[in-house]
C-alpha cells in the first residue's frame, strides 16, 4: 500500500473498534462474518483478525482460496469508518500467546459499544470465544477507503491509485 | 448444522438499533463489505435494504445481484446472516414511505440527519437465513397479556352499537390494555383530503377537530399510502415534526384552527390506516416519549385492532336509520338567560359560539342546520335520517361519515361549555340540547 492512513483513522483502527471482515468464493458469492478481535500494527501494514471458526466457516474457506478480503472497522459511536482491501491472507490457529490481544479488544469494544448504549454483558456475548475454535487472520492492505457515511464516503485514503 | 430462522422471527433485528452489514462483490471479484442503515421486512422472502448513496455497493449489486447480511439481535447478541439477490428498486409507493419515515427517525438518532436520504428501496429476496452459533443471552420475557387485550378489544367492538363505543373501546384497550397511553383515532374526509381528529387519550388537550392534510407527518403518510409508518426515535426530519405541527394554517381563516393536540417531542410513532374494503377510513396513531417503544409486534396488534374498527365503522354505517321521531309535547331543555350568539359563515360553513370557534365544514352545516330548525318549529328531536337526505348538507351517498361527524360536534360541544349539546337518543336518533336562547346570525 502506498501512503499512510490518516493517523485518527489508524488510531482507531488500532484502539479496538467494530470490525467486520468479507470474502467471497469462486462463484463471486460474498461470505461475511464480524470479527472477535483485531490487532493492527503502528504503521498499519500488517493487520491481524481473529475469526470463530463455527461462525466463519465460508468466508475462511474463501479466504484461504482467493485471498481476498474487504475488512470495515468502524467506531459506533461515531460511525467513523475504513474499509481495507487484501488480495492475500496467512491463517493459522489463534494460541495462548494471542489471549492478551484478544482480552484487550474485548476491554475497548466494552467501552466503545457502551458509548451506544449497549451493555457489557450484551458485547460479551456478541464476542464470546473459545481460543481452540479462533483462527487469526494476518493480512497486508492494499488499499483503504474512507467509509464514514457522506459525500467522501468512498474515497481512496491510500493504496493503489 | 445451523439453525435456519424465519424472517419474521428476525424482525426484532431490522429495527436498525444495531446497524447491519452489507457484503457485496463486484464483477472482478473484489468483495466489499459496508454498514447499512436500514434493512426493512417486507414478507417472509423479501427484505429491502435502503439506497442512500450511489457508491461501490451500489455498483456491485447492479452488477452481480448475491450480497449477504449479517444483524445483530439488539436483546440478546444473537447473529444472524441473510443471503440475498437484488430484485429491483422502489422509488415511491408504501414499501418507499415506510423505509422513508424509518430512516428520518434513524438519521436523527445517529446524528446523520441531511446526510440519509432515501434515494430508493432495494428490494431482495432471502435465499437464506442463518443463525451464526454464539452464546446470545436470553430473550427477556415479553409483556404478558397482549392476546387478551386484544381479544377483549374486539369484543367490545363487536357489542358497540355506536362509533363512539367503538372508540371508546379502541382507546381504553391502548391506554389500558397495551400501555400506550397517548393514543389518537382521526377520519378520513375524502372530499377535502384531510383527516380529522375524533377521539384521543392522553394529552393536555383533546384535539377533537384538528386536521391533517392528508399526505403531512407520520399520520398523513399512512393515510396516503394505506400503509403502516412507525419512526423508532426523536426525529428532526421537518417532513415529521414540524409539519404535524399546526402547519395547516396557509388556507384557513385564522382562529379557525383546533390545534394538534400530540406529544411535543415523540420519541416513537406509530400510525396505522384504518381501511374497509380497501377505502381509508382514517388513522389510528399511537405516539410515546421514549426511543423503539413500537417495535413489529406493536405494529401487528395495531394493524388487527384497526382491522376491527374498520369493519365495525363499516358496519355502523349501513345499519339502518331509524325514522324521524313524532316531536313530542315536552321540549327536553328549558332555554332562560342571556342570548348565546351562534354566528354562521357561509363559505366554510364554520359556526362561532359567542367569539370562540367551534366547527367548520360538513359538521359546521350540520348544526346551523339544526339550530335553525330548532330556532323556526322549536324541535328539539333529530335523525340521521334527516339529515342524510337534506340536500344543503350535500353528504355523499356511500360513505358519508355522519356518524363520524356527529361524533365530533357532539365532543366539540361537550368542550365548549353545557349550553349547546347533541345527546343520542337511540340508534341514528339524537337530542339537541339548548340552556339559554340562541341568537343566530348569517355573517
Amino acid at each position: 500500500m502506498t501512503g499512510a492512513l490518516p493517523a485518527p483513522l489508524l488510531e482507531m483502527m488500532r484502539r479496538g473498534v467494530s470490525v467486520n471482515v468479507a470474502s467471497r468464493d469462486a462463484a463471486l458469492r460474498p461470505s461475511l462474518m464480524r470479527a472477535m478481535a483485531s490487532e493492527v500494527s503502528v504503521d498499519g501494514r500488517r493487520i491481524t483478525l481473529f475469526l470463530a471458526r463455527s461462525q466463519s466457516a465460508q468466508l475462511l474457506q474463501d479466504v484461504a482460496s482467493t485471498g481476498r478480503l474487504a475488512v470495515v472497522f468502524s467506531e459506533p459511536a461515531t460511525h467513523l469508518s475504513v474499509q481495507v482491501k487484501a488480495m492475500a491472507a496467512q491463517l493459522r490457529p489463534a494460541t495462548e500467546a494471542d489471549r492478551p490481544v484478544l482480552e484487550r479488544y474485548l476491554a475497548s469494544m466494552e467501552i466503545e459499544l457502551s458509548r451506544v448504549r449497549i451493555p457489557a454483558e450484551l458485547t460479551r456475548a456478541l464476542l464470546a470465544w473459545r481460543l481452540d475454535d479462533l483462527v487469526a487472520v494476518t493480512f497486508t492492505p492494499h488499499e483503504a477507503y474512507d467509509q464514514t457515511p457522506g459525500a467522501k464516503s468512498g474515497n481512496l485514503l491510500a493504496g493503489a491509485a | 448444522m445451523t439453525a435456519r430462522p424465519t424472517l419474521r422471527e428476525l424482525r426484532a433485528c431490522l429495527e436498525g438499533a444495531v446497524p447491519a452489514v452489507l457484503a457485496t462483490c463486484d464483477a472482478d471479484g473484489v468483495p466489499n463489505v459496508a454498514y447499512l442503515s436500514q434493512v426493512f421486512y417486507v414478507d417472509e422472502r423479501h427484505v429491502a435494504l435502503s439506497f442512500q448513496f450511489f457508491n461501490k455497493t451500489r455498483r456491485n449489486i447492479l452488477a452481480n445481484p448475491h450480497a449477504t447480511v449479517m444483524l445483530i439481535h439488539p436483546r440478546t447478541g444473537g447473529m444472524y446472516r441473510l443471503h440475498i439477490r437484488y430484485l429491483r428498486t422502489e422509488s415511491e409507493g408504501a414499501l418507499f414511505e415506510r423505509m422513508k419515515a424509518q430512516l428520518a427517525g434513524i438519521a436523527s438518532h445517529s446524528g446523520m440527519d441531511g446526510v440519509f436520504k432515501l434515494l430508493g428501496s432495494d428490494v431482495y429476496e432471502v435465499e437464506r437465513a442463518e443463525q451464526v452459533p454464539g452464546q446470545p443471552v436470553p430473550l427477556p420475557p415479553r409483556p404478558e397479556g397482549r392476546i387478551a387485550a386484544l381479544r377483549t378489544c374486539a369484543e367490545a367492538i363487536a357489542r358497540s352499537t355506536t362509533l363512539e363505543d367503538a372508540l371508546s373501546a379502541v382507546l381504553a384497550t391502548l391506554s389500558d390494555g397495551l400501555a400506550m397511553p397517548h393514543a389518537m383515532v382521526l377520519m378520513h374526509d375524502a372530499a377535502a383530503d384531510r383527516l380529522y381528529t375524533v377521539a384521543s387519550c392522553g394529552y393536555a388537550t383533546s384535539g377533537v377537530g384538528s386536521e391533517l392534510k392528508v399526505g403531512q407527518g407520520v399520520i398523513g403518510v399512512a393515510a396516503r399510502e394505506r400503509t403502516p409508518v412507525r419512526i423508532s426515535h426523536l426525529t428532526s426530519a421537518a417532513a415529521y415534526t414540524q409539519a404535524m405541527r399546526g402547519a395547516l394554517a396557509p388556507e384557513d381563516e385564522p382562529g379557525t384552527e383546533i390545534p394538534y393536540p400530540g406529544l411535543r417531542e415523540p420519541h416513537s410513532q406509530l400510525a396505522v390506516p384504518v381501511l374497509s374494503q380497501g377505502r381509508l377510513l382514517g388513522v389510528l396513531f399511537v405516539e410515546g416519549p421514549h426511543d423503539l417503544q413500537f417495535g413489529y409486534e406493536e405494529e401487528d396488534v395495531l394493524v388487527t385492532i384497526a382491522s376491527h374498527l374498520g369493519a365495525a365503522i363499516d358496519l355502523l354505517q349501513v345499519a339502518p336509520d331509524a325514522e324521524p321521531e313524532v316531536p313530542r309535547g315536552t321540549p327536553a331543555s328549558t332555554e332562560a338567560g342571556t342570548a348565546l350568539q351562534v354566528r354562521h359563515f357561509a363559505a366554510n360553513d364554520s359556526l362561532f359560539l359567542g367569539d370562540q370557534y367551534l366547527i367548520k365544514g360538513v359538521a359546521g352545516a350540520i348544526l346551523w342546520k339544526l339550530v335553525r330548525d330548532h330556532a323556526s318549529t322549536g324541535r328539539t328531536e333529530f335523525s340521521n335520517r334527516e339529515l342524510r337526505l337534506d340536500p344543503a348538507l350535500r353528504l355523499p351517498e356511500v360513505s358519508d361519515n355522519l356518524e363520524a361527524r356527529l361524533l365530533l360536534l357532539q365532543r366539540r360541544l361537550q368542550e365548549h361549555g353545557s349550553d349547546l349539546r347533541i345527546e343520542r337518543t337511540g340508534r341514528g336518533r339524537f337530542r339537541l340540547q339548548v340552556a339559554r336562547p340562541l341568537k343566530l346570525v348569517e355573517a
